[in-house]
């Protein structure tokens, strides 16, 4: 069964009386385990379609199944404990809480799982952080971290609470070219060492070969979707 | 739980924003504590003031008389004797009484003439009764003996008196006949009743009884009374008057004061405004600073609910911050109201500037004393805690209740 399938999914928003249709009915199928990229121009659809992955939007039309369940139908309670339990999100502005720490930030992911003792939590954590290269700036703010930096926690805290799918929308769009790398390197190890699901958006076509799958994604439709041989 | 840590740390965002709101949730709290001190100072003043220098603690009057004593009448007086006194003074809970003859009366200084009080006493029992004896400039309250006058100061002031001048008092006796008073003024006194100092001359009962020819006539009782309640004293002189056949009743020192006790009332309702207005105050401030903090942080809000956080759990971020403010607000408030409270129960509110309090019916000389009302304080703290969590549920909501794709792309 595959983690993820999408199946005539559209999505048309209302702009006073014009509608506007951001997916024309996409079919996708993600199985466990996959790195892959959506690419594509600007409007194509490509954030759109991460939200409805994400459970953060409802299609207008088709069908998401995430785990053999059916998510397009969901109430807003129901999709919030989606995301909370098998979702996690990278996003391009990191998206950290300014007055956590590093620490805290990627605490409070777990927090929300709240299925953990306190050593146990305390000792995911900061091996998660190990792991993501923030060994010893557990307890510093956003603000003392460097762009880079702040995406690894991102990235930690969107790991910490081991979920079936991390969606990343362009998450190295705000890095620098060699910290961009560093931080999708640190994904692809996240991904073979857990075998959790990415998926992410890209328009850097550096960032998009370290990518296992391919999906173009053109005026709303995925107009090829290919995987590395 | 870890919402509460953040909403306790948010407190440190916007800092200085966070602080305005505090200082003006705590100015606010200040200044109701302060003229919440202030009036229950006044009121209790006012009642002193009342009953130490105008009424005893219980008034005993025919019931006809105490209709019109506003107008001073010389009927429906009461036969002073020693039976009735006796009677009076066995009854339980009463340490004394002061007979007095009340008059209204034309002062004469030989040059000028205004209307005054004229208060006819028997020395040695209106100073079991009353307090004046302590508030002596010039003089002794000994002198209505020797058939001389004590006046107030103000009113020494206003007829350009002075010691061992002469007055004359111009009356109308009981028959409606004029009469003249010729006295001299044998001592001045400064008491805390505005109105003591200002209208009113105390003479010898007998000198007043001769001029008004009312024989051992007295318009009114006074009486000094123990522990024992005004109610059960009451009921008990009733009695003894009914057994005696008399048609006199007693009356509680608080019927005299109606009028002071009529803007005690419309006090606490002016207390009650002010606390709306505080509150008001502190719900404007608190709503105001979560509604900012909302749009401040909307990808923030975004990011709380792509991690799968309910709208109330976010709600309740914001509540612990709106509760946080609260309690900086309420006890920076109570901090600041104890100050001014202990200032004022010290030191008093200077309020001669205002000029004579006795025109406004208040009967405080020119300082008033707060009084302590810890309660109060424990009111406020509490009652600012819960309208500044309560006045946040509507902002908070509003903001939880964002889009979450809207919010979490929110530039």
């Amino acid at each position: 069964m595959p983690l993820l399938e999408l199946r005539k999914v559209k999505k048309i928003y209302k702009q006073g009386k014009i509608e506007v249709p951001a997916l024309r009915g996409v079919d996708l199928t993600v199985e466990e385990g996959e790195f892959s990229t959506i690419f594509g121009p600007s409007g194509s659809g490509k954030t759109t379609l991460l939200n409805m992955i994400g459970c953060l939007d409802t299609p207008t039309e088709g069908e998401i199944q995430l785990n053999g369940n059916r998510i397009s139908d969901l109430s807003k309670k129901e999709l919030a404990m989606t995301r909370r339990y098998n979702i996690g999100f990278i996003f391009q502005s990191y998206n950290l809480i300014p007055v956590l720490t590093a620490y805290e930030n990627v605490e409070f992911a777990i927090r929300l799982i709240g299925s953990l003792s306190e050593k146990k939590m305390r000792d995911k954590v900061l091996n998660m952080l190990e792991e993501v290269g923030l060994k010893g700036k557990e307890n510093r703010k956003p603000n003392e971290l460097s762009g880079g930096e702040k995406q690894r926690v991102a990235v930690a805290r969107a790991l910490i609470k081991e979920p079936k799918i991390i969606l990343a929308d362009e998450p190295t769009a705000n890095l620098d070219s060699e910290t961009a790398q560093d931080v999708i390197k640190n994904m692809i190890k996240m991904n073979e060492e857990l075998g959790t699901t990415f998926i992410f958006s890209t328009h850097d076509p550096q960032i998009m070969e370290y990518a296992r799958r391919f999906i173009n994604l053109k005026d709303g439709t995925i107009s090829s979707d290919k995987r590395r041989k | 739980m870890f919402s509460i840590r953040l909403g306790f740390k948010n407190l440190s965002r916007q800092k200085r924003r966070n602080i305005i709101t505090i200082f003006v949730i705590a100015f606010a709290f200040f200044g109701y504590l302060f003229m919440e001190s202030m009036m229950n100072g006044m009121e209790e003043m006012s009642f002193d003031n009342i009953r130490n220098f105008e009424t005893g603690n219980i008034q005993i009057a025919h019931p006809e008389y105490w209709e019109e004593r506003e107008e001073f009448p010389l009927e429906n007086l009461i036969h002073w004797d020693h039976e009735l006194e006796e009677a009076i003074g066995q009854t339980q809970g009463v340490i004394a009484a002061s007979p007095e003859l009340k008059f209204s009366a034309n002062l004469n200084n030989g040059i000028d003439e205004m209307g005054v009080i004229g208060l006819g006493v028997i020395p040695e029992k209106y100073n079991k009764v009353f307090q004046t004896q302590d508030y002596f400039i010039e003089g002794s309250i000994a002198v209505l003996e020797d058939n001389k006058a004590v006046i107030g100061d103000r009113l020494a002031e206003l007829m350009d008196l002075k010691m061992n001048d002469y007055i004359i008092l111009l009356v109308r006796t009981k028959e409606d006949t004029f009469n003249t008073i010729d006295v001299e003024i044998g001592g001045i006194v400064r008491t805390l009743n505005p109105m003591m100092n200002t209208n009113t001359v105390l003479l010898s009962l007998n000198t007043v009884q001769q001029s008004l020819n009312v024989d051992a006539g007295v318009t009114m009782i006074s009486l000094q009374t123990s522990e024992v309640p005004e109610k059960n004293i009451i009921q008990s002189l009733e009695g003894t008057f009914k057994d005696k056949g008399l048609s006199i009743k007693a009356y509680s020192w608080r019927e005299s004061a109606e009028n002071v006790i009529a803007m005690s009332a419309a006090k606490k309702s002016g207390i009650g405004a002010i606390m709306s207005v505080v509150l008001l105050i502190g719900m404007v401030g608190i709503i105001n600073n979560i509604i900012l903090s909302g749009l401040e942080r909307t990808s923030e809000i975004g990011m709380m609910k792509a991690l799968g956080m309910k709208e109330w759990e976010i709600v309740f971020v914001f509540m612990i911050e709106a509760m946080g403010i609260g309690v900086l607000g309420s006890l920076f408030g109570c901090l600041f109201g104890y100050i001014g409270v202990y200032w004022l129960v010290n030191n008093g509110f200077y309020t001669g500037a205002w000029g004579d309090m006795s025109q406004y019916g208040i009967p405080i000389l020119d300082r008033i004393y707060g009084v302590w009302n810890y309660p109060a304080f424990s009111y406020i703290f509490i009652l600012g805690v819960v309208v500044a969590v309560l006045s946040s549920i509507v902002p908070a909501y509003w903001a939880a209740h964002k889009d979450p794709v809207e919010a979490i792309y929110h530039r």
